[in-house]
């Protein structure tokens, strides 16, 4: 009999870790740990034959084995090993090795888990309770490891990074792919990577404390593990700060004598615990159970198993035979570029185009005709003026090389670099990436249908009309990172980018990835891995899913012949051929007629586009801004980021980054970045006042109403009349039910009932607070009224304040559930109310009603919903802030969240007085006052709101201009929700309507409705059931509404907001884009907005959509024209006909006075044509909005 | 130019001149706005004998009866398979995004079969559209849910079916049909008849399956019974014979089931979203079958817990109106509504309910199963989740998870749910941090389908299958240590006994149903005849006692708060019973005319054999088979198709 041990094996989605133990001790006798490449069961093998040889004495029969790990389940069954999940393999190695501990955060490369040891009250028993990331949050590892190459650090100074808490910037860490897209824009804007990487990780430590924990406080002492954990000391150093934090805000008591470094440990061997815990584990079940079998059935597995697990769940392969990929790469390769050759002493004229990507920089030469010369290329390095002037430098060594000279007369950037050049080396051109693509593709292919550019972060899909942008679809924070998804893949199996097709056309088969966002196909692909699928269809299935990213989940159009039939494929991931087949086949499938187009130059379109943007705005020009060829490449530049460049104009203090850059010629530049507002875009106290001045004047100039709304949603609305006296008569009505099961009621008059004198003088200083969030954005007026008439001081009815991030990162800690962002940020508003409001003055209540049914304008719906989670909010928070300690009870503040219905005014009013009878002391009489005011009080709102946006719309339609209509929910008019991207566009000069602020009169809606109306679809212009009968979606359905009434009004353009999540939008999409789509009306449809603010492609967005409005106006402009052309030919036909009708009846001697009486107004009026027409008024800017209306007579005329 | 020998019309001339002005300018282009002119599907009688319905969305067992039933009533028929993951990639195509998983499950399997109509049986998309209808559950809100049909709809057009036709029989309406001709599915008693006897025998079949499966000792051999006894319900439905006897004949095969409850079986009570709980395919990862491996037994949700919630979701709705001031309107309003009736109305129909559902349980052996007390679940769960919140399972998750730890109905609850699903993940899970604070005994697993990633979601799974695994070994430990006994004498105790056959059911005292067992077979195990006999007569005066004060008081306390509904009762059977008399009447008739008269083949085939004159002996023989055919005539085509 030999010494019996226990192998435990941990096969992670990026490791495999072997420990091997005595039984009898529990000792560990071996370990080893090794990444596996993406080949676990190699891995394993290799491990497990280490094992036998550092064990030669023990036999087959005397060896038991138990496997844990993501990746362990097809390895059980060869090994005869039994599984053990990682996280109860985790909990019981914690639990033998340290006994004393309270909690356990683990981060591992796709899952991060928290365990906290509570002990049960009523048994004593000590229970462990287990949270996971859910899987929009996985991947915490991988996506250091990729932030990492990123920033350009190497893996040895990372690891000596010490964490500053004082340079942190805004990382989203609740996804990588949202982590990614920030690292890259704060990469862009030349903040040190040390204080991206500290960012990183006080963001995901912040991330895990608010999310992960669900809400939970975490137990002392904390043990850290999983591999960032251990091999990163900053990371370590931020949980020490951030921890403790948590523990001094929630008041939990905690040893404070004692050394943070023991409360929060890190233990040797952390990346061998679950290892260790499996053996636990298995220490714990009945000998017979994980009886190892020897390896020869894992060899066979290896060698022939994994294909024959495979089975017809399979995709089809890349390629099926050798023809059709010769014909295939006959037809799309990318022909080689020759760069141009220069003679000696030759002068080149040129302009330089550069596009400074997420992951690489392009620059190309062009001359002034427009004909390519060179290229260059460079992976981002970290900072865009850096990687500007390597590529700048690169491109004038290889022509003085040959001895030529160069000279640049024009310089132009677009990318995520664009702004920070224009400021620094003072370019031409400054062209978002959209039209520098269209410029690009249609120089190569003149009129086409649709141009697809992938880069590595961003999709970008461009729909044209008669060569210019009709519409377009960008990747959205979830949708991005394709390019940069295939470039990891590679990566991840050791190849170079270059041979990812070459190995994927290899494959006779594939896996069927579903399309998603680059997290999601990560956690697929280790899924797949796991089932066996090896490197070749790995890289070919996930080729395959690019055409289903693009077209389904990006542009979300099935019916793509519909686009058109000509296609371009551009940006840099068409080098990949593997890619390029499957959007072809994709394509080919779809529109057999159509044409697919490669672009010859498709990494560099986006520099193209730019160049040729830069020759035609110099030569119109006539001269070049640019600082100069070799100034720009000795430019000299400094990033600042520390308290001086800190923001001070407002209390959120945004933390700016000043790159000054010292040009040779002495002068300096200061580019400014990381502000939220426009305060931030200035330095001196003056220059922001000035600033603000101009905001006040554009927002006269151009009325926004959705910020007017937000604002006066929440403030007092006059008119409401005084509660009636005690001696006043008021009809009251007895119900009972009857024998026959039958209700009965009868009226009858009484005196109007009045509390007592003391109870009003209560009331004068009861403070009630309400969170300005969700509903309570379009029944606010109603709440604030109800509370005001019932004698509570205007200045005691609070309102949370609008949201921030700020508030948001300081009081989103508290949530147990990960639903949409309006409804996450509710807890950092009570937060708010706690810790700020309370604090100010005690707040004696907190309402937040579950509004069940909302008021909506919408006729013959099915019902006025809410969203379920919306209605469900106000118990979701009750059980946030009463779970581990009871944050109302504390404060002494009542809690209230009764159910309310605005479809049931009459029940409403009951439920009213039975909530607040006993707080308010009020008697019914007076609470059904005040309601009734309430409902009177959100009409005066609604008709305010109403009469300034029609005045709007009239003046728009007057003017021959363009209005955006915002359509969202009622918190989309929350600036921390929409971002402020509607007013982005008002300072673009374009007025902002809210969905409130198009009126509702039905007289005045007839006229756009009035075809809809005559084929009796509809009956009243307020009906949206001839596009949406299942409308019971209160919100949702004044969204549909609003689209129609665009489709249907020619100076209203559409900007769509629908947040990450959004379960009661989605069923609309399709709607709304079928009726903008048969209407023609501009839409800008931004569908997953969420807590981070995407600024970058915020911007691009804006730019490209108001380059899309232009051209819409002139469309508008060039009808108006037409119109005005029609009316004076009908006018001089009609003065014809009547004169030969005069003629005629001449010749019959005959005479009508009244048809004489037409000719000579008419004669007059035509003549009229011709006379110059009369002055502008002068005192006007035609660019301003007046707000005005139109009289009876149809003129417009001063409000 | 007019012709100047015509008086001129002006106006006219104008007009014309304006057209073509129009047309040179370009400003003659209307816009014809976008309208859905799927809105209103109409299916007639007469398109019926050519027309196959689909069905699907529910379980297995449910769709197969459901066809079963429908095409008793007539209909050519036809399931959907249970939706894979072709169904989901189907789904995300045609889908809007950010679906929900169900949705995109449920419409894409509906667009797969379509397709696959088309594309391997060669019909044309015309064909498909005016031969095909698909019927399915609806509702009208709150979640993504009630909005299925705008879903399936947007898929269908977009995948080129512009024009079918979705029949969506509503959870709490009826069918949105629109058609001046006589209707192709009309909604009468007969068919919700059959709908609920294909639904409520499917519910039974379904739970007895789980309660049997996990404990079964040859492995398929439940698998087996549960075929045979839907194929039993199946032709029942089909040849509208008794489905309670058919579910007789069915128990025997569940009876023969060797099964052994000693062993310690983890109860996993599975809540979460409908769909997601219910089905049992890749929608979520075949859960149930996972748990099943895993060495669980599933306690699963049924289809007439749905049903007895939205019967009190009604009630509740109108208890808590019925005495306002006046009368509101609106969906919940109670304007225009006779409060008596709907009222007796629920109570009849809640009585029928659970009547049927009982009947059809013993029938098939599933005894001792009880149906919730809405009720009760409502007022567990109101102070943490408002009863008004609606959408899902609403408050009823919350509730049965504090039900299940205060009962000790399961060692583990796990909650599944589709990512993203608004009342489940939204709200039910946020409020289950505060009730797993107050319970932190109990083992609660709310876990995500999302389609990818099963790995993760089977760890999830694992993590506390492992707690409530060594819950369910210390139940059954105790149970044996408290009565003295070893697990062999316990078995050998079983074997043979009527305690140890597949259709027992041990009285309700623990978690599990192997510890609930030993408890009831403890006290006998080793004991003389004498002695259990004491045990037995002890057990009897015990339930003697029971009935009479526990069942007597609630029987009394259940006919106090029924007593003022009995008039409107008597109102109601005047009213709705006397009109459903006739709709049933003429069920009978036109079934027992259908019945009587031989179709235009046998009709000839009478002819011809008469007007044979030779062979009387054949003559005879084939009037004997004429006749046989013409009494079995409606079961011919069925046990050919239902085979």
């Amino acid at each position: 009999m030999t010494r019996p041990v226990v192998i435990g094996l941990d096969v992670g989605s990026t490791t495999v870790k072997a420990v091997v133990v005595d039984p009898e001790t529990r000792q560990i006798l071996w370990h080893d740990y090794r990444r596996h490449h993406t080949k676990q069961a190699d891995c394993a093998l290799d491990l497990m034959v280490r094992i036998g040889q550092a064990f030669p004495a023990t036999s087959t029969a005397d060896i038991r084995m138990f496997i844990t790990g993501s990746g362990a389940g097809p390895l059980c069954e060869p090994l005869g090993a039994k599984f053990v999940q990682e996280v109860n393999a985790v909990t019981l190695a914690v639990e033998s090795l340290h006994p004393d501990v309270g909690s356990v955060v683990e981060l591992g490369g796709q899952d991060a888990k928290i365990i906290i040891f509570k002990q049960n009250d009523k048994t004593g028993e000590k229970t462990a309770s287990c949270s996971m990331n859910d899987k929009c949050a996985s991947g915490t590892g991988a996506t250091i490891d990729k932030c990492m190459i990123k920033v350009g650090l190497p893996s040895e100074q990372t690891a000596q990074l010490q964490f500053d808490p004082d340079k942190l910037h805004h990382v989203a860490a609740k996804c990588g792919v949202f982590a990614e897209t920030d690292i890259v824009n704060l990469v862009k804007t030349g903040i040190p990577s040390e204080e991206i990487m500290c960012s990183l990780a006080d963001a995901i430590v912040m991330q895990n404390l608010s999310v992960l924990t669900r809400g939970n406080t975490l137990r002392h002492k904390v043990l850290l593990l999983g591999g960032p954990n251990t091999y990163l000391p900053f990371l370590q150093q931020c949980w020490r700060k951030r921890i403790p934090e948590t523990w001094d805000e929630r008041g939990y008591a905690y040893p404070k004598d004692v050394p943070l470094e023991e409360l929060i440990v890190v233990p040797k061997n952390a990346e061998l615990y679950a290892a260790y815990g499996a053996v636990m584990y298995g220490l714990h079940e009945t000998a017979d159970v994980g009886r190892y079998q020897g390896l020869d059935a894992l060899r066979s597995y290896i060698q022939t198993g994994r294909a024959q697990r495979l089975g017809k769940n399979s995709g089809p392969p890349l390629v099926n035979d050798e023809s059709e990929l010769t014909t295939f790469i006959d037809a799309y390769r990318i022909p080689k570029f020759q760069s141009a050759t220069f003679s000696a002493g030759q002068t080149v004229r040129a302009v330089i185009g550069l596009d400074g990507g997420s992951t690489s920089s392009k620059a190309v030469l062009m001359d002034e005709s427009g004909e390519l010369l060179l290229k260059a290329y460079t992976l981002s390095k970290g900072n865009p003026i850096q990687d500007a002037k390597d590529l700048l430098r690169d491109l004038r060594d290889r022509v003085h090389a040959q001895g030529a000279t160069l000279e640049v007369i024009g310089f132009g950037a677009t990318g995520y670099a664009a702004d920070v050049l224009e400021e620094c080396v003072r370019a031409d051109v400054n062209v978002v990436e959209t039209i520098a693509h269209m410029l690009s593709a249609t120089h190569y292919f003149g009129d086409v249908d649709v141009i697809c550019d992938i880069g590595g972060q961003d999709i970008k899909v461009l729909f044209m009309e008669n060569g210019d942008i009709k519409s377009f679809k960008l990747s959205n924070q979830c949708s991005a990172g394709n390019g940069m998804l295939l470039q990891a893949m590679a990566d991840q199996f050791g190849l170079p980018v270059t041979e990812y097709a070459e190995n994927a056309f290899k494959a006779q088969l594939s896996p069927k990835f579903n399309y998603g966002c680059a997290v999601f196909l990560d956690t697929d692909r280790v899924n797949f891995q796991k089932e066996g699928y090896g490197k070749e269809e790995l890289l070919a299935g996930l080729a395959q899913v690019l055409p289903k990213n693009v077209w389904q989940y990006v542009v979300a159009v099935p019916r793509l012949a519909q686009l058109g039939r000509r296609f371009v494929l551009q940006g840099g991931t068409q080098y990949n051929l593997a890619a390029v087949k499957a959007q072809v086949d994709y394509i080919k499938q779809r529109v057999p007629d159509g044409e697919v187009f490669v672009h010859p130059h498709s990494g560099e379109a986006g520099a193209i586009g730019a160049a040729m943007e830069t020759l035609r705005v110099v030569k119109r020009r006539g001269q070049s801004r640019f600082i100069g060829l070799q100034a720009a490449i000795d430019l000299e530049y400094r990033a600042k980021n520390d308290e001086e460049t800190k923001c001070t104009f407002c209390p959120n203090n945004c933390s700016r980054t000043f790159i000054d850059a010292f040009r040779p010629d002495g002068t300096t530049s200061r580019y400014i970045s990381g502000f939220s507002c426009e305060k931030g875009m200035v330095e001196s106290k003056e220059a922001m006042l000035e600033v603000v001045a101009q905001r006040k004047q554009l927002m006269r100039s151009y009325p926004n109403m959705v910020a007017y709304e937000a604002r006066k949603a929440f403030q007092p609305v006059p008119g409401a009349r005084p509660m009636p006296a005690a001696t006043s008569s008021v009809e009251d009505v007895q119900t009972a039910r009857t024998f026959w099961g039958t209700v009965k009621r009868k009226s009858f008059q009484r005196a109007f009932a009045r509390s007592s004198e003391a109870a009003a003088q209560k009331r004068k200083t009861f403070r009630v607070a309400m969170p300005r969030v969700l509903n309570m954005y379009s029944t606010g007026p109603f709440f604030r009224t109800y509370f005001e008439v019932l004698g509570l001081d205007p200045r005691n009815v609070i309102f949370s304040e609008e949201t921030t991030e700020e508030m948001w990162s300081e009081g989103g800690k508290y949530g147990s559930v990960d639903p949409c962002f309006p409804a996450k940020v509710v807890q950092a508003h009570f937060h708010q109310l706690f810790f700020h409001a309370h604090k100010e003055r005690p707040l004696d209540a907190i309402f937040f009603p579950i509004l069940t049914h909302v008021p909506s304008f919408v006729k013959n719906a099915v019902d006025h919903a809410s969203c379920p989670i919306v209605a469900g909010t106000p118990d979701v928070i009750k059980a946030a802030f009463t779970k581990e300690q009871d944050y109302f009870g504390t404060r002494g503040i009542t809690y209230l969240d009764p159910a309310l219905s605005f479809s049931e005014p009459v029940r409403m009013k009951r439920r009213l007085f039975e909530v607040w009878k006993d707080l308010l002391q009020i008697t019914e009489d007076e609470s059904d006052f005040a309601a009734e005011e309430a409902f009177a009080a959100l009409e005066r709102f609604d008709l305010d709101v109403q009469t300034k946006g029609k005045a709007i719309l009239e003046q728009i339609e007057a003017d021959d201009r363009l209005a955006i209509l915002v359509i969202g929910r009622p918190y989309h008019l929350d600036p921390g929700l929409n971002h402020g991207i509607p007013d982005e566009f008002q300072q673009q000069g374009y007025p902002i309507l809210s969905i409130r602020s198009v009126p509702k009169d039905e007289a005045w809606l007839s006229r756009f409705f009035a075809e809809d109306l005559k084929s009796g679809r509809i009956t009243t212009p307020l009906e949206i059931g001839d596009v949406w009968p299942e409308n019971y979606s209160a919100n949702s359905a004044m969204k549909v509404w609003a689209a129609k009434f665009a489709a249907r009004h020619p100076n209203v353009v559409l900007l769509d907001l629908s947040s990450f999540k959004c379960g009661h939008d989605a069923p609309t999409y399709g709607i709304i884009d079928r009726i903008v789509e048969q209407s023609a009306v501009p839409t800008l449809g931004l569908h997953d907005i969420d807590a981070n603010k995407p600024g970058g492609s915020i911007k691009i967005r804006v730019k490209t959509y108001v380059h899309s409005l232009k051209r819409h106006q002139e469309r508008l402009e060039d009808l108006t024209v037409k119109k005005q052309e029609l009316a004076r030919r009908l006018d001089e036909k009609r003065l014809e006909l009547l004169r030969m009708k005069q003629a005629e009846l001449s010749a019959r001697q005959s005479r009508d006075t009244t048809l004489e009486a037409q000719i000579t107004a008419l004669a007059a009026k035509v003549a009229a044509y011709q006379a110059p027409a009369p002055e502008a008024e002068p005192t006007t800017q035609p660019q301003l909005i007046r707000l005005r209306k139109k009289n009876p007579e149809g003129e417009v005329v001063a409000l | 130019m007019p012709n100047m020998n015509d008086a001129l019309n002006v106006d006219a001339e104008l007009a014309r001149f304006e057209q073509e002005e129009r047309a040179r300018l370009g400003l003659d282009a209307q816009v014809d706005h976008w309208t859905d002119s799927m809105i209103d599907p109409n299916f007639t009688a007469k398109e019926r004998p050519h027309t196959t319905l689909l069905v699907g969305g529910l379980t297995i067992a449910h769709d197969f009866l459901v066809e079963g039933a429908l095409r008793g009533l007539g209909y050519n028929c036809r399931r959907l398979e249970c939706p894979d993951n072709d169904s989901l990639r189907f789904g995300k195509e045609f889908g809007n995004v950010s679906q929900c998983n169900p949705t995109y499950f449920t419409v894409g399997n509906l667009v797969k079969e379509l397709c696959r109509l088309r594309d391997e049986e060669g019909l044309s998309a015309e064909h498909i559209i005016k031969h095909f209808v698909f019927l399915t559950a609806g509702a009208c809100g709150p979640c993504r849910f009630g909005m299925y049909v705008t879903e399936y709809r947007k898929a269908l057009r977009d995948a080129g079916f512009d024009g079918f036709r979705v029949m969506l029989f509503q959870q709490t309406g009826g069918l949105k049909q629109a058609s001046g001709e006589e209707l192709g599915l009309p909604l009468d008693p007969p068919f919700f008849l059959a709908i609920a006897r294909a639904l409520f025998s499917g519910d039974v079949i379904n739970a007895l399956g789980y309660r049997i499966r996990p404990h079964e000792v040859e492995p398929g051999a439940t698998d087996r019974a549960l075929m045979q006894a839907k194929q039993e319900v199946y032709d029942a439905l089909h040849h509208h014979k008794s489905v309670v006897l058919a579910l007789r004949r069915a128990r025997k095969y569940f009876k023969d089931i060797k099964v052994d409850r000693t062993q310690a079986k983890p109860k996993v009570s599975i809540l979460g979203e409908f769909w997601a709980m219910t089905t049992e395919g890749d929608g979520n990862y075949h859960l149930q079958e996972f748990v099943e491996r895993e060495g669980g037994e599933n306690e699963i949700q049924l289809l007439a817990f749905l049903l007895l919630y939205n019967l009190w979701e009604i009630r509740h709705d109108t208890e808590q109106r019925m005495l306002l001031k006046a009368a509101d309107s609106g969906k919940f309003g109670l304007a225009d509504t006779d409060v008596g009736l709907r009222l007796a109305g629920l109570w009849v129909g809640e009585l029928a309910l659970r009547g049927v559902f009982q009947t059809f349980a013993h029938a098939v052996g599933l005894t001792h199963f009880t149906l919730p007390d809405m009720d009760e679940v409502a007022r567990v769960g109101h102070s943490h989740y408002n009863q008004e919140l609606r959408g899902g399972e609403g408050h009823m998750e919350v509730a049965k998870l504090m039900l299940n730890v205060m009962h000790n109905k399961s060692h583990m609850t796990l909650s599944v749910k589709p990512f993203g699903c608004m009342p489940s993940s939204g709200v039910s899970d946020g409020v289950q941090s505060v009730i797993t604070e107050l319970f932190p005994e109990a083992i609660f697993c709310a876990v995500e389908t999302s389609g990818e990633g099963a790995v993760n979601f089977y760890s999830r799974v694992q993590l506390f299958l492992f707690k409530a695994r060594q819950r369910a070994q210390q139940e059954i430990d105790a149970a044996l240590e408290q009565y003295g006994i070893t697990r062999e004498q316990a078995q050998a105790f079983l074997a043979g006994s009527s305690y140890g056959t597949a259709l027992h059911r041990a009285p309700h005292v623990a978690c599990g149903s192997g510890a609930d067992l030993i408890h009831e077979i403890g006290p006998l195990v080793g004991r003389t005849r004498a002695e259990q006999a004491r045990v037995h007569a002890a057990r009897l005066a015990d339930r003697t006692y029971r009935l009479v004060t526990d069942d007597v008081r609630a029987v009394y306390a259940s006919a106090r708060k029924v007593a003022p509904y009995l008039p409107a009762v008597a109102r109601w059977a005047a009213s709705e019973g006397l009109s459903m008399v006739p709709a049933l009447t003429q069920s009978l008739q036109q079934n027992v005319k259908q019945w009587l008269t031989p179709t235009p083949e046998q009709q000839a085939e009478v002819a011809r054999a008469e007007a044979s004159e030779a062979a009387p002996a054949g003559v005879v023989q084939l009037r004997k088979k004429v006749k046989t055919a013409l009494r079995f005539k409606t079961e011919q085509p069925a046990a050919a198709s239902g085979a």
